[in-house]
């Protein structure tokens, strides 16, 4: 049976993820995440019946991404991440997370906010006393069509 | 500094053949004349045999002169493409994008299609016809298709195109040493950008914009031999561009791509441009295929595909698909700067921008940086249109 402590920390953990994407702040975004972390962004193709990888890195492969971004030309429309925890289940020291996921784009000219994707976060949280690390996170996106894309992950 | 509104709607200081008209990409009356004379004569790529890998499989696709397709699999194994229109009643007969089906029934009235486009049932048919219609004068609207150049399905919506070959005019073969093997896809997304489908063919078309991408300029603008890779042109609009090799390893998180593709030199890279919107891009050790579907002057749906060898282990697969995703994939680095460049173009000369002229001036001899692909391009759609391209009313 999960604490109410550590269903908060996972909690937290999950929500202190979008807010460090959502700022761009990577290296807190690493922070939260455990030396043996690898994120994966997935998607299953209706028109090729076929389930696609889109990104996929380990932690430090996550690092040179960041690193290597503003050496490139980007959309610099900033993104809201929203997730729902929806599910936690516990199996010894470790949870297995289930979040629901919107992803809003915002127009830097003008403001509008429009919605970019959807999908759920499937993430495997160490936890060490009230302490939460991300192991594991797959964003499992319902939302195949991204327009030009963008170049920082969900 | 800068220039009147005279100088501005001035035509460019070049040679006719080198610049273009900008209301070639936001006139509506261009455009609708360009699906009927560019896109509805021409052979374009609906899918890869891979899609359709058992009997019966289908996939469906929207022709990029309008008309929606189904391409499927016959129970002799031949693929076949079909209007996907109910001859009853100009009903949509198959809704899901793929799928297997042994019979195309409309959901209609229940009038049913065979894989050869027979129709093979009627329901009610003597009580409502008699003797005035039967099955045998509802067959579905086949168009030519034929599975070719790696593997894929071509179609082509008149009943006398030309013949396949002939289209291509020669432009694959330089590819054909690296297609003996069978292919298998592994990739599929769409992009809807605001741009005009031309615009997108011209990026293929230039590497010049190679400034946009830093991992281009690192992996290639400054390796020997960038400055030597050729266009060549080839009858009928088509263009490629002659390999080199890329130094993968120069970018930050990448590496040789070691799982390489047959016969290929190490770090090879190859584009096929095919008129009007499709490209052939090998990069060592991913086929990409580009398919642009124009919606509208200054809309376009890209089917992007990613492809590999059949007989890869999983092991060789996984690093296929990370090279991919590097660049290509929708989180790629290149193909969003790619996407973002077109999107800017079509921003920029939407209707009523006082856009006026898009210069295809350079000149290099034929490499790399020279502007010859967009202007090969150019005298084809100026041909097919009979309009020229600079001065296009």
């Amino acid at each position: 049976m999960i604490k109410s402590e550590q269903r908060q920390a996972i909690e937290e953990l999950v929500y202190r993820s979008c807010l460090a994407l959502d700022s761009r702040d990577f290296k807190a975004f690493l922070d939260l995440c455990d030396e043996a972390f690898r994120y994966t962004i997935t998607t299953h193709s209706a028109e090729i019946k076929r389930d696609m990888v889109w990104l996929d890195h380990d932690k430090k492969g996550m690092e040179t991404l960041f690193t290597n971004l503003p050496k490139h030309n980007s959309d610099h429309s900033p993104l809201t991440r929203h997730a729902t925890v929806y599910t936690v289940d516990l199996a010894g020291s470790e949870a297995y997370v289930v979040s629901a996921l919107q992803v809003f784009r915002t127009q830097l000219d003008g403001g509008a906010t429009e919605l970019f994707a959807v999908g759920r976060f499937h993430d495997t949280v160490k936890l060490d006393g009230s302490t939460a690390k991300l192991v594991k996170r797959v964003v499992r996106l319902e939302t195949r069509q991204l327009g030009y894309g963008y170049h920082v992950p969900f | 500094m800068g220039r009147t509104a005279a100088e501005w709607s001035a035509p460019p200081k070049f040679p006719a053949t080198h610049y273009v008209d900008s209301r070639l990409y936001t006139d509506e009356a261009i455009f609708n004349e360009e699906k009927e004379k560019l896109f509805r004569p021409s052979w374009i790529i609906a899918c890869h045999e891979s899609e359709l890998p058992e009997a019966f499989d289908y996939r469906l696709f929207t022709h990029p002169a309008g008309v929606p397709l189904i391409v499927v699999r016959g129970d002799d194994a031949k693929v076949r493409a079909f209007y996907n229109i109910c001859p009853h009643r100009g009903n949509t007969i198959l809704y899901d994008p793929s799928g297997n089906a042994k019979r195309m029934t409309c959901i209609f009235h229940q009038w049913s299609f065979d894989t050869r486009g027979n129709c093979v049932d009627i329901t009610r048919e003597e009580q409502g016809y008699q003797n005035r219609f039967s099955k045998k004068d509802a067959g579905l609207r086949e168009v030519k298709c034929e599975v070719a150049y790696g593997g894929f399905v071509w179609v082509s919506l008149l009943d006398d195109c030309v013949p396949l070959r002939e289209f291509i005019g020669g432009a694959l073969d330089i590819l054909e040493p690296y297609m003996q093997e069978p292919m298998e896809l592994f990739h599929f997304h769409k992009a809807h950008v605001r741009t005009n489908f031309k615009l997108w063919h011209d990026t293929n078309s230039e590497f010049y914009h190679d400034y946009m991408h830093y991992f281009n300029r690192i992996t290639g603008m400054l390796q020997p031999g960038y400055f030597e890779r050729k266009y060549t042109p080839f009858p009928n609009g088509h263009a490629t561009v002659g390999s080199m090799q890329i130094q993968y390893d120069k970018y930050e998180g990448s590496k040789e791509r070691a799982v390489g593709w047959p016969k290929m030199a190490r770090g090879g890279w190859y584009m096929v441009d095919l008129f009007p919107g499709m490209t052939y891009n090998l990069r060592t050790s991913v086929m990409r295929i580009d398919t642009s579907i124009p919606l509208g002057p200054n809309e376009v749906l890209i089917e992007f595909r990613g492809l590999g060898l059949k007989r890869d282990t999983a092991e060789e697969r996984a690093q296929r698909v990370f090279d991919h995703n590097t660049i290509w994939g929708p989180f790629g680095r290149n193909l969003h700067e790619d996407l973002l460049g077109v999107t800017g173009q079509g921003r920029a000369m939407r209707k009523g921008t006082d856009s006026r002229w898009v210069l295809q001036g350079r000149e290099e001899n034929s490499t790399i940086h020279d502007e010859v692909g967009m202007r090969h391009y150019y005298a084809e759609w100026s041909k097919r249109m009979g309009r020229p391209a600079y001065d296009p009313y």
